[in-house]
Protein backbone atom coordinates (compact mmCIF):
# COMPACT_ATOMS: atom_id res chain seq x y z
CA UNK A 1 0.00 0.00 0.00
CA UNK A 2 1.58 3.35 -0.54
CA UNK A 3 -0.63 7.08 -1.44
CA UNK A 4 -1.10 8.75 -4.84
CA UNK A 5 -0.98 12.43 -5.73
CA UNK A 6 -5.03 12.16 -5.44
CA UNK A 7 -4.02 11.66 -1.74
CA UNK A 8 -5.66 8.24 -1.18
CA UNK A 9 -4.31 5.42 -0.10
CA UNK A 10 -4.16 2.43 -2.47
CA UNK A 11 -2.64 -1.15 -3.12
CA UNK A 12 -0.17 -1.48 -5.74
CA UNK A 13 -2.40 -3.09 -8.19
CA UNK A 14 -5.12 -0.10 -7.84
CA UNK A 15 -1.58 2.09 -8.89
CA UNK A 16 -0.84 -0.23 -12.04
CA UNK A 17 -4.40 0.04 -12.94
CA UNK A 18 -4.53 3.72 -12.34
CA UNK A 19 -1.24 4.08 -14.51
CA UNK A 20 -2.26 2.13 -17.08
CA UNK A 21 -5.27 3.86 -17.32
CA UNK A 22 -3.97 7.34 -17.09
CA UNK A 23 -1.37 6.36 -20.11
CA UNK A 24 -4.27 5.07 -22.66
CA UNK A 25 -5.29 8.23 -21.81
CA UNK A 26 -2.79 10.29 -22.98
CA UNK A 27 -1.77 8.05 -25.87
CA UNK A 28 -5.32 8.65 -27.52
CA UNK A 29 -4.88 9.19 -31.44
CA UNK A 30 -4.71 12.57 -32.94
CA UNK A 31 -8.25 11.85 -34.95
CA UNK A 32 -9.53 10.83 -31.42
CA UNK A 33 -8.12 14.30 -30.09
CA UNK A 34 -9.28 16.00 -32.81
CA UNK A 35 -12.67 15.11 -32.62
CA UNK A 36 -12.99 15.60 -28.81
CA UNK A 37 -11.35 19.00 -29.57
CA UNK A 38 -14.25 19.62 -31.98
CA UNK A 39 -17.00 17.95 -29.62
CA UNK A 40 -15.61 20.55 -26.72
CA UNK A 41 -16.21 23.37 -29.01
CA UNK A 42 -19.45 22.48 -30.46
CA UNK A 43 -20.97 22.01 -26.49
CA UNK A 44 -19.31 25.81 -25.95
CA UNK A 45 -20.85 27.03 -29.16
CA UNK A 46 -24.47 25.22 -28.46
CA UNK A 47 -24.68 27.19 -24.81
CA UNK A 48 -23.38 30.53 -26.63
CA UNK A 49 -26.58 30.15 -29.10
CA UNK A 50 -29.13 29.16 -26.62
CA UNK A 51 -28.55 32.11 -24.59
CA UNK A 52 -30.40 34.95 -26.16
CA UNK A 53 -32.87 31.68 -27.66
CA UNK A 54 -34.02 30.62 -23.81
CA UNK A 55 -34.26 34.19 -22.57
CA UNK A 56 -36.42 35.37 -25.19
CA UNK A 57 -38.05 31.90 -25.79
CA UNK A 58 -39.48 32.89 -21.99
CA UNK A 59 -40.11 36.48 -22.04
CA UNK A 60 -42.37 35.64 -24.79
CA UNK A 61 -43.96 32.41 -23.25
CA UNK A 62 -44.12 34.24 -19.71
CA UNK A 63 -46.22 37.58 -21.90
CA UNK A 64 -48.87 35.14 -23.71
CA UNK A 65 -49.42 33.67 -20.35
CA UNK A 66 -50.18 36.86 -18.87
CA UNK A 67 -52.04 37.83 -21.91
CA UNK A 68 -54.07 34.87 -21.33
CA UNK A 69 -54.39 35.04 -17.49
CA UNK A 70 -55.78 38.93 -18.00
CA UNK A 71 -58.36 37.94 -20.22
CA UNK A 72 -59.43 34.89 -17.82
CA UNK A 73 -59.66 37.59 -15.70
CA UNK A 74 -61.79 40.24 -17.33
CA UNK A 75 -64.08 37.85 -19.37
CA UNK A 76 -64.94 35.17 -17.05
CA UNK A 77 -66.67 35.72 -13.96
CA UNK A 78 -66.40 33.34 -10.96
CA UNK A 79 -67.41 29.54 -11.22
CA UNK A 80 -69.73 30.88 -14.94
CA UNK A 81 -68.82 30.78 -18.42
CA UNK A 82 -70.51 34.18 -20.57
CA UNK A 83 -73.46 31.06 -21.86
CA UNK A 84 -74.23 30.20 -18.15
CA UNK A 85 -74.28 34.16 -16.96
CA UNK A 86 -78.65 34.74 -16.21
CA UNK A 87 -77.72 38.79 -16.38
CA UNK A 88 -76.14 38.46 -19.83
CA UNK A 89 -78.54 35.77 -21.22
CA UNK A 90 -81.35 37.73 -20.01
CA UNK A 91 -80.62 40.55 -22.38
CA UNK A 92 -83.50 41.01 -25.12
CA UNK A 93 -86.04 40.36 -21.94
CA UNK A 94 -84.78 43.48 -20.39
CA UNK A 95 -85.02 45.65 -23.55
CA UNK A 96 -88.90 44.47 -23.86
CA UNK A 97 -89.48 45.11 -20.66
CA UNK A 98 -88.00 48.35 -21.12
CA UNK A 99 -90.03 49.41 -24.20
CA UNK A 100 -92.90 48.23 -23.61
CA UNK A 101 -95.64 51.25 -23.18
CA UNK A 102 -97.89 48.79 -20.40
CA UNK A 103 -95.09 47.82 -18.85
CA UNK A 104 -94.48 48.59 -14.75
CA UNK A 105 -92.30 51.94 -14.74
CA UNK A 106 -88.92 51.06 -14.02
CA UNK A 107 -87.41 54.15 -13.90
CA UNK A 108 -87.49 55.06 -10.80
CA UNK A 109 -90.78 58.33 -10.01
CA UNK A 110 -90.18 60.31 -12.98
CA UNK A 111 -93.33 59.21 -14.89
CA UNK A 112 -95.36 59.22 -11.58
CA UNK A 113 -98.58 62.06 -11.90
CA UNK A 114 -98.80 63.65 -8.98
CA UNK A 115 -101.69 65.63 -10.29
CA UNK A 116 -104.03 63.02 -10.65
CA UNK A 117 -102.95 61.51 -7.41
CA UNK A 118 -103.42 65.00 -5.55
CA UNK A 119 -106.95 65.34 -6.97
CA UNK A 120 -107.78 61.77 -6.11
CA UNK A 121 -106.95 62.45 -2.43
CA UNK A 122 -108.60 65.59 -2.50
CA UNK A 123 -111.99 64.06 -4.10
CA UNK A 124 -112.19 61.00 -1.60
CA UNK A 125 -111.72 63.66 1.14
CA UNK A 126 -114.54 65.73 -0.46
CA UNK A 127 -116.27 62.81 -0.56
CA UNK A 128 -116.14 62.04 3.10
CA UNK A 129 -117.01 65.35 4.07
CA UNK A 130 -120.10 65.14 2.33
CA UNK A 131 -121.05 61.63 3.78
CA UNK A 132 -120.54 62.88 7.14
CA UNK A 133 -122.52 66.52 6.56
CA UNK A 134 -125.41 64.53 5.01
CA UNK B 1 -8.77 28.10 -25.53
CA UNK B 2 -9.60 28.94 -29.26
CA UNK B 3 -13.07 28.62 -28.67
CA UNK B 4 -13.33 30.69 -25.42
CA UNK B 5 -11.89 33.27 -27.49
CA UNK B 6 -14.96 33.68 -30.39
CA UNK B 7 -17.10 32.56 -27.35
CA UNK B 8 -16.44 35.23 -24.98
CA UNK B 9 -16.29 37.67 -27.80
CA UNK B 10 -19.80 36.93 -29.18
CA UNK B 11 -21.02 36.29 -25.77
CA UNK B 12 -20.33 39.36 -24.12
CA UNK B 13 -21.62 41.62 -27.17
CA UNK B 14 -25.32 40.25 -25.78
CA UNK B 15 -24.54 42.41 -23.14
CA UNK B 16 -25.09 46.11 -22.93
CA UNK B 17 -22.31 48.50 -23.11
CA UNK B 18 -22.16 50.20 -19.66
CA UNK B 19 -22.25 46.51 -18.11
CA UNK B 20 -18.85 45.62 -18.46
CA UNK B 21 -18.43 43.93 -14.89
CA UNK B 22 -21.12 41.25 -16.53
CA UNK B 23 -19.21 41.16 -19.69
CA UNK B 24 -16.03 39.99 -17.71
CA UNK B 25 -17.95 37.28 -15.73
CA UNK B 26 -19.52 35.87 -18.65
CA UNK B 27 -15.66 35.23 -19.96
CA UNK B 28 -14.45 34.41 -16.60
CA UNK B 29 -17.58 31.33 -16.73
CA UNK B 30 -16.99 30.58 -20.57
CA UNK B 31 -13.19 30.44 -20.06
CA UNK B 32 -14.46 27.74 -16.66
CA UNK B 33 -16.24 25.87 -18.08
CA UNK B 34 -13.54 25.07 -21.55
CA UNK B 35 -10.85 24.65 -19.19
CA UNK B 36 -13.43 22.22 -17.02
CA UNK B 37 -14.60 20.33 -20.37
CA UNK B 38 -10.80 20.29 -21.58
CA UNK B 39 -9.93 18.68 -18.29
CA UNK B 40 -12.38 15.81 -18.29
CA UNK B 41 -12.58 15.07 -22.19
CA UNK B 42 -9.98 12.53 -22.67
CA UNK B 43 -10.48 10.54 -19.40
CA UNK B 44 -14.38 10.71 -20.13
CA UNK B 45 -13.67 9.31 -23.60
CA UNK B 46 -11.72 6.48 -22.30
CA UNK B 47 -14.84 5.67 -19.47
CA UNK B 48 -17.15 5.66 -22.11
CA UNK B 49 -14.86 3.67 -24.66
CA UNK B 50 -14.01 0.93 -21.83
CA UNK B 51 -17.75 0.97 -20.99
CA UNK B 52 -19.47 0.58 -24.60
CA UNK B 53 -16.09 -0.75 -26.81
CA UNK B 54 -16.74 1.38 -29.68
CA UNK B 55 -14.67 4.26 -30.34
CA UNK B 56 -17.54 6.69 -32.75
CA UNK B 57 -19.87 5.66 -30.17
CA UNK B 58 -17.85 7.09 -26.92
CA UNK B 59 -17.34 10.09 -28.99
CA UNK B 60 -20.95 10.69 -29.45
CA UNK B 61 -21.43 9.79 -25.89
CA UNK B 62 -18.80 12.16 -24.92
CA UNK B 63 -19.73 14.92 -26.80
CA UNK B 64 -23.59 14.76 -25.93
CA UNK B 65 -22.34 14.92 -22.12
CA UNK B 66 -20.71 18.13 -23.03
CA UNK B 67 -23.67 19.33 -24.87
CA UNK B 68 -25.37 18.65 -21.74
CA UNK B 69 -23.41 20.13 -18.90
CA UNK B 70 -23.02 23.29 -21.13
CA UNK B 71 -25.96 24.41 -22.13
CA UNK B 72 -28.09 22.78 -18.82
CA UNK B 73 -25.70 22.73 -15.71
CA UNK B 74 -22.90 25.77 -16.90
CA UNK B 75 -24.76 28.10 -14.23
CA UNK B 76 -23.75 25.59 -11.58
CA UNK B 77 -20.86 26.16 -9.13
CA UNK B 78 -18.14 24.91 -11.17
CA UNK B 79 -17.09 22.11 -7.75
CA UNK B 80 -20.58 20.45 -9.01
CA UNK B 81 -19.39 20.54 -12.59
CA UNK B 82 -17.52 17.16 -12.21
CA UNK B 83 -20.29 14.75 -10.41
CA UNK B 84 -23.01 16.00 -12.79
CA UNK B 85 -20.97 15.58 -16.19
CA UNK B 86 -19.96 11.90 -15.21
CA UNK B 87 -23.36 11.54 -14.31
CA UNK B 88 -24.60 12.50 -17.48
CA UNK B 89 -21.86 10.04 -19.25
CA UNK B 90 -23.18 7.42 -17.49
CA UNK B 91 -26.81 8.19 -18.34
CA UNK B 92 -25.97 8.26 -22.01
CA UNK B 93 -23.77 5.13 -21.77
CA UNK B 94 -26.90 3.48 -20.36
CA UNK B 95 -28.92 4.67 -23.34
CA UNK B 96 -26.14 3.45 -25.72
CA UNK B 97 -26.21 -0.02 -24.16
CA UNK B 98 -30.02 -0.15 -24.22
CA UNK B 99 -30.52 0.86 -27.48
CA UNK B 100 -28.11 -1.87 -28.47
CA UNK B 101 -29.81 -4.48 -26.86
CA UNK B 102 -32.95 -3.49 -28.25
CA UNK B 103 -31.42 -3.60 -31.96
CA UNK B 104 -29.58 -6.80 -31.04
CA UNK B 105 -32.93 -8.50 -30.10
CA UNK B 106 -34.94 -6.73 -33.12
CA UNK B 107 -32.32 -7.94 -35.81
CA UNK B 108 -32.09 -11.30 -33.94
CA UNK B 109 -35.44 -12.33 -35.99
CA UNK B 110 -34.39 -10.78 -39.36
CA UNK B 111 -34.13 -14.20 -41.29
CA UNK B 112 -31.63 -12.72 -44.01
CA UNK B 113 -29.06 -11.14 -41.41
CA UNK B 114 -26.55 -13.79 -41.11
CA UNK B 115 -23.95 -12.09 -39.37
CA UNK B 116 -23.57 -9.28 -36.76
CA UNK B 117 -22.90 -6.20 -39.21
CA UNK B 118 -21.40 -4.21 -36.62
CA UNK B 119 -18.47 -6.66 -36.04
CA UNK B 120 -17.78 -6.58 -40.01
CA UNK B 121 -14.20 -6.38 -40.65
CA UNK B 122 -12.83 -3.46 -41.71
CA UNK B 123 -9.66 -4.10 -43.80
CA UNK B 124 -8.02 -1.38 -43.06
CA UNK B 125 -8.25 -1.80 -39.26
CA UNK B 126 -7.39 -5.01 -39.51
CA UNK B 127 -4.06 -4.13 -42.12
CA UNK B 128 -0.86 -5.41 -40.08
CA UNK B 129 1.25 -2.65 -39.02
CA UNK B 130 5.02 -3.44 -40.47
CA UNK B 131 6.60 -1.62 -37.40
CA UNK B 132 7.84 -4.05 -34.73
CA UNK B 133 6.52 -2.81 -31.39
CA UNK B 134 9.06 -1.88 -28.29
CA UNK B 135 8.70 -4.81 -25.99
CA UNK B 136 7.52 -2.31 -23.33
CA UNK B 137 4.99 -0.93 -25.55
CA UNK B 138 4.06 -4.66 -26.45
CA UNK B 139 3.90 -5.12 -22.69
CA UNK B 140 1.47 -2.17 -21.78
CA UNK B 141 -0.10 -2.68 -24.44
CA UNK B 142 -1.16 -6.11 -23.84
CA UNK B 143 -2.00 -5.34 -20.03
CA UNK B 144 -4.06 -2.85 -21.13
CA UNK B 145 -6.06 -4.88 -23.41
CA UNK B 146 -6.35 -7.15 -20.68
CA UNK B 147 -7.46 -4.43 -17.85
CA UNK B 148 -9.92 -3.13 -20.29
CA UNK B 149 -11.37 -6.24 -20.95
CA UNK B 150 -11.92 -7.24 -17.44
CA UNK B 151 -13.11 -3.46 -16.80
CA UNK B 152 -15.30 -3.53 -19.30
CA UNK B 153 -17.14 -7.24 -18.14
CA UNK B 154 -17.33 -6.11 -14.21
CA UNK B 155 -21.41 -5.03 -13.30
CA UNK B 156 -22.13 -1.75 -14.47
CA UNK B 157 -22.19 0.22 -10.76
CA UNK B 158 -18.97 -1.23 -10.29
CA UNK B 159 -17.23 -0.53 -13.20
CA UNK B 160 -18.30 3.48 -12.68
CA UNK B 161 -17.19 3.22 -9.26
CA UNK B 162 -13.49 2.28 -10.28
CA UNK B 163 -13.33 4.10 -13.41
CA UNK B 164 -14.52 7.19 -11.17
CA UNK B 165 -12.09 6.63 -8.02
CA UNK B 166 -9.34 4.67 -9.38
CA UNK B 167 -9.19 6.08 -12.83
CA UNK B 168 -10.72 10.00 -12.71
CA UNK B 169 -10.02 10.51 -9.03
CA UNK B 170 -13.02 11.20 -7.87
CA UNK B 171 -12.96 11.49 -3.98
CA UNK B 172 -16.03 9.40 -2.27
CA UNK B 173 -18.68 12.35 -2.18
CA UNK B 174 -17.96 13.02 -5.39
CA UNK B 175 -18.50 9.32 -6.74
CA UNK B 176 -21.57 8.84 -4.59
CA UNK B 177 -23.17 12.31 -6.61
CA UNK B 178 -22.35 11.37 -9.73
CA UNK B 179 -24.00 7.93 -8.91
CA UNK B 180 -26.67 8.72 -7.21
CA UNK B 181 -26.09 6.71 -4.69
CA UNK B 182 -24.88 6.71 -0.57
CA UNK B 183 -21.26 6.60 0.15
CA UNK B 184 -21.46 3.55 1.57
CA UNK B 185 -22.18 1.77 -1.34
CA UNK B 186 -19.81 3.87 -3.43
CA UNK B 187 -17.28 2.17 -0.84
CA UNK B 188 -18.82 -1.75 -1.43
CA UNK B 189 -18.80 -1.08 -5.60
CA UNK B 190 -15.44 -0.20 -5.13
CA UNK B 191 -14.06 -2.93 -3.15
CA UNK B 192 -16.21 -5.28 -5.35
CA UNK B 193 -14.31 -4.32 -8.73
CA UNK B 194 -11.36 -4.47 -7.06
CA UNK B 195 -11.41 -7.58 -5.92
CA UNK B 196 -13.07 -9.18 -9.21
CA UNK B 197 -10.21 -7.31 -10.97
CA UNK B 198 -7.75 -8.88 -8.72
CA UNK B 199 -9.57 -12.42 -9.29
CA UNK B 200 -9.37 -12.24 -13.13
CA UNK B 201 -5.92 -10.56 -13.38
CA UNK B 202 -3.78 -11.73 -10.76
CA UNK B 203 -0.91 -9.75 -9.95
CA UNK B 204 -0.59 -7.71 -13.59
CA UNK B 205 2.46 -5.96 -14.49
CA UNK B 206 2.97 -2.72 -16.49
Amino acid sequence: MSGDPTGEVRSEFEQRARALLLQSSEELSGAVRSRLTQARHAALAARRSRLPAFSFRWVSTGAAAAAVLALLIVYVPYGHSPLENPVAGGGLEDIELLTDNDAVPLNGDQDVDYDFYEWAATEAAGATASAVGS
Amino acid sequence: MAAFASLGSQTAALIPPGKAHLRETTQDAARSLETFLASVERKAFRIAQIALRHEADALDVVQDAMMQLSSRYATRPAEEWKPLFYRILENRVRDVQRRRSVRNRVMSYLPWRTEDEEAAIDPIEQAVDKAPLPPEQLESDEAMAALEQAIAGLPARQRQAFLLRNFEGLDVAETAASMKCSQGSVKTHYFRAVQALRSKLGDFRT
